[in-house]
């Protein structure tokens, strides 16, 4: 099975929910298994919850996305101009998740 | 949605469903070249571009209201009258504005200009402090504060971040730290520090009777209570008498913004800045109207403060004032403008350290977190709706007198709630483009009843009281015997206070600790003692004029004599004189 890696980093306290480790280094498979598809960012949020999220999933998920209040950059731009959950993941790219949610 | 609320993007968000999140094209829409990097409510910009994007929101917000003439010409340069304290919580809101108002305005080197710290190739220019005109060279304020006030006392297990946030704001070598505890709020040694006028006895109140009758000393008789009656200790038993789980942090808040308030006088600031964002100020200000602080909303937005007649005479730094009329704080939040997502965007990109603040447990149910909840989703799914909350809101107005709320500095201070300061300016929810809609109101408890959904009937305590406007059908409650003059607070609260401290909900009641038979009163904040002491004697007089407030029009009276005859300090001050030094 082809796989690629990918930087994953969290800030604004999501680290808290992944070992207190702002960065990861995640290896997955190139297709989804279940379907053949070329990875994309859903399938590594999916990924993240099952694999590397320590507690609280509800904090991170929601309606199978990241819940309101968490950014996503894709190569330091906002994955809302990279198609989000469909963009297809590339060997090297890195994922940063942001909450917002630490208030004012 | 109706087309007067003038916000086309907003419409178009209520009426589709979800769409793309940007306009047109991937690319930035002020430089047109660069790929875009980060969509604000649907238009793209690059890392250049966003950066002076937020400068830019952050000092329209802020420039305005520097010079002590806010309205006067600003070309010859901004000037403010006294120095700045700005409220740091620990979150993304206040972190992002400490480094926005350390680059715009105190930090000199040549190459502080913000893009200088952005992640490695990011290719940011010096941009945040604008164009030409921009006042690098001048000092604006004399001297800039920030100031921390650690909550961890008021919630069990919660974590002192105090030294995380005091490296952090050292890392701003123009800015001084002033940390404080929240329960400074119940500290006499604090209260003199910043120059309260100081109450012979600590005022009690029984917070189990709607009308909170105020009691002498709240020093336990407990040997082993009386021990540990410090501060930190009245704090928790203020917070342990309150009656809801939204309740709590509420008053939490309050305590805060109050102490933040007093310590602005007492440092001779001129201004203090909140880090509230967009995002931020549209939950509170929902989560305020839901809770009955409708009154609050403008100053929820943008406020004036006037301090008690003796407060800041003799703290530190304060000998000459802040340079405004009766020493009066202008509150201003620089990030009303700029929503959740930009601080993100902007605390990422410049590696900026978020300490995070600590978070209620066990108030999810409660109306603030849900409110968040409610929002945060909004601003992802529709992104200009969240602003148009804030701007309805900000069209919310007491009816007369609203665009004078930031430039009066002749408030009357028989008007301000004792608790949390603020005045509540007579208004009910009007927008200012409709016919007001103003109830006459004779006071809290009225107001009470016309807008409360809770029967009076199946409230314990509340059947012994009766509202004057109460329904008439409502006659199978008896009214009470005339209650006996005892000294009561709830004349001299806001609503939403009176709320905090009374009002039970349905859902996310605490267990009350049970008073004894005579009740041991719930200790106070020190500065409701400091108003009560400082009221001037002449000033609750009937005739009328003497206070600039009766010059109101014929229709606004009603609420004006509300205001009157519920602050009437006169009798107050016979009824507390027990509470009071004899100077
Ligand atoms: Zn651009
Ligand atoms: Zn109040």
């Amino acid at each position: 099975m082809t796989t690629i890696s990918v930087k994953v980093e969290f800030s604004g306290g999501l680290e808290l929910l992944f070992s207190n480790q702002r960065s990861h280094a995640v290896t997955i498979p190139s297709t989804d298994p279940t379907d053949s598809a070329p990875t994309n960012l859903q399938y590594l949020i999916t990924y993240l919850r099952d694999n590397l999220l320590k507690e609280r999933v509800e904090l991170f998920v929601e309606n199978e996305t990241v819940r309101p209040g968490i950014l996503v950059l894709v190569n330091d731009t906002d994955w809302e101009l990279e198609g989000e959950g469909d963009y297809v993941l590339k060997d090297g790219d890195e994922i940063v998740f942001i909450s917002t949610l630490h208030g004012g | 949605m109706s087309s007067s609320c003038g916000n086309p993007q907003a419409e178009e968000d209520t009426l589709m469903l979800r769409r793309t999140k940007f306009d047109r094209s991937k690319d930035c829409v002020r430089c047109k070249e660069r790929a875009g990097n980060v969509v604000v409510r649907h238009a793209v910009y690059c890392k250049t571009c966003f950066v002076p994007l937020i400068a830019v929101k952050f000092r329209r917000a802020l420039d305005p209201h520097i010079n002590p003439l806010p309205d006067g010409p600003r070309r010859k340069g901004l000037k403010a009258a006294g120095s700045l304290l700005l409220g740091l919580s620990g979150g993304l809101g206040s972190s992002v504005l400490l480094d926005l108002v350390n680059r715009t305005y105190f930090d000199f080197s040549p190459d502080a200009g913000g893009g200088d710290d952005v992640k490695s190739g990011a290719g940011v220019k010096s941009e945040p402090r604008g164009g030409r005109d921009h006042p690098r060279n001048a000092s604006v304020w004399p001297a800039g504060r920030v100031c921390y006030v650690e909550t961890c006392a008021a919630f069990p297990g919660a974590r002192d971040r105090t030294e995380h946030v005091r490296r952090v704001v050292a890392a701003y070598d123009r800015l001084e730290f002033v940390p404080l505890r929240v329960e400074d709020a119940f500290s006499s040694a604090w209260w003199a520090r910043v120059g309260g006028a100081p109450a012979s006895k600590d005022l009690g109140v029984d917070i189990t009777n709607q009308d909170l009758i105020l009691s002498a000393a709240s020093t336990p008789h407990d040997a082993s209570e009386s021990e540990s009656d410090t501060p930190a200790s009245r704090l928790q038993r203020y917070i342990r008498a309150l009656p809801t789980q939204t309740a709590i942090p509420s008053a939490v808040h309050t305590l805060t913004r109050v102490l933040l308030l007093y310590t602005a006088a007492a440092t001779g600031a001129s201004h203090l800045l909140l880090g509230t964002s967009l995002t931020s100020l549209s939950v509170s200000l929902i989560a305020g109207i839901a809770q009955g602080g409708g009154f609050a909303v403008r100053e929820e937005a943008q406020g004036v403060w006037v301090p008690g007649v003796r407060v800041g005479a003799g703290g530190s730094g304060s000998a000459n004032g802040n340079g405004h009329e009766n020493g009066a704080v202008r509150v201003v939040r620089p990030l009303r403008d700029i929503g959740m997502k930009e601080c993100a965007m902007w605390a990422w990109w410049h590696r900026l350290v978020v300490v995070g603040r600590e978070k209620f447990p066990g108030a999810k149910q409660s109306i603030g977190p849900l409110t968040k909840e409610f929002i945060v989703g909004l601003e992802r799914d529709y992104p200009s709706t969240v602003s148009t909350v804030a701007r309805t809101c900000a069209k919310l107005a007491p009816k007369k007198g609203s665009a004078t709320t930031t430039n009066n500095n002749n408030n009357n201070n028989n008007n301000i709630c004792m608790l949390c300061e603020r005045q509540p300016l007579s208004g009910l929810l009007t927008t200012s483009s409709s016919t007001p809609q103003r109830p006459a109101q004779d006071g809290v408890q009225d107001w009470k009843a016309r807008i409360s959904i809770r029967s009076f009937a199946d409230a314990g305590s509340f059947a012994t009281y009766r509202p004057p406007h109460f329904p008439e059908r409502d006659l199978s409650i008896t009214p009470s015997p005339a209650p006996t003059p005892a000294p009561s607070l709830t004349p001299f609260l806001c609503y939403a206070c009176h709320t905090t401290l009374t009002s039970r909900s349905s859902r996310g009641t605490t267990v009350r600790a049970a008073p004894g038979p005579t009740g041991h009163p719930v200790p106070l904040p020190v500065w409701v003692g400091g108003n009560l002491a400082a009221s001037p004697p002449d000033s609750g007089g009937d005739g009328g004029g003497a206070d600039g407030r009766r010059e109101e029009g014929e229709e606004g009276d009603v609420g004006e004599t509300w205001v009157r005859r519920r602050m009437d300090p006169a009798s107050m001050r016979v009824v507390v004189a027990d509470f009071l030094l004899d100077d």
